[in-house]
């Protein structure tokens, strides 16, 4: 009685998949399959990426932290200063600092990062950090308008994401 | 609404300033390098009557802050 249902599963699910396949459906399965995603990363300083094939990106935003798959919704973005992490198609981890710029994930999931200044962590010196960044604060101390003081706050915002990144 | 929007800064005056930053928290070696991309040099021609004026007028925006 139980070989006779298992059986009879094994047959349902055969016609289920023919079904399918005549129907053109796609099942979670496929849908995962053969999907790429292209990454174009570039700076004022150097080229990371040109159009290389990625697992996932994961970006900072003013619209919050987000990471990107394939077949992500097309998107618009503004960087935040902070960690771009790059997990490459082996598996390997590149963490990259930005500055600022912009995310673009389009349609055909190609995804677009282009900063103004970008370096990888390794670059990063936290007694420079550091130094810039009591530099900024003593510069929003000592700030005569409003224009010079938001300035300043900018500046420390940067400094302290750089400090917190170098000395992860 | 961000501070620096209300106070008139724009996403390239907030760009420019991180990138600045930024590359004042490289490692020496690579600072230097960098910090040259702080300044740019912009040369005005001024042109009158189909030619370029003797007065040529070279001008170097170094970023303040």
């Amino acid at each position: 009685m139980v070989v006779l249902y298992s059986k009879m599963a094994l047959a349902f699910r055969g016609t289920l998949r023919t079904l399918a396949k005549r129907l053109q459906v796609r099942t979670y399965a496929e849908a995962a399959k053969g999907d790429e995603m292209a990454l174009t990363f570039a700076a004022g300083n150097k080229v990371f990426y040109d159009k290389v094939v990625v697992k996932q990106v994961d970006v900072p935003s003013f619209s919050g932290s987000f990471g990107i798959l394939p077949k992500h919704v097309p998107t618009l973005a503004v960087l935040r200063p902070g960690i771009v992490t790059v997990i490459e198609n082996d598996g390997k981890q590149n963490k990259i600092f930005v500055s600022s710029g912009t995310v673009t994930v389009n349609d055909d999931s190609s995804v677009q990062v282009l900063a103004e200044e970008a370096h990888p962590l390794e670059n990063l010196d936290r007694g420079a950090a550091q130094e810039a960044l009591s530099k900024a604060q003593s510069e929003f101390s000592s700030a005569g308008n409003e224009k010079a003081k938001a300035e300043a706050a900018v500046a420390v915002e940067v400094a302290e994401e750089i400090v917190k990144a170098a000395s992860a | 609404m961000s501070a620096w929007r209300q106070a008139g800064l724009t996403y390239i005056n907030y760009s420019n300033i991180a990138a600045r930053v930024l590359r004042r928290s490289l490692k020496a070696d690579l600072r230097n390098e960098a910090l040259k991309r702080d300044e740019s040099h912009v040369r005005i021609t001024p042109w009158a009557n189909g030619r370029p004026a003797p007065r040529l007028n070279k001008q170097t925006n170094s970023s303040a802050l």
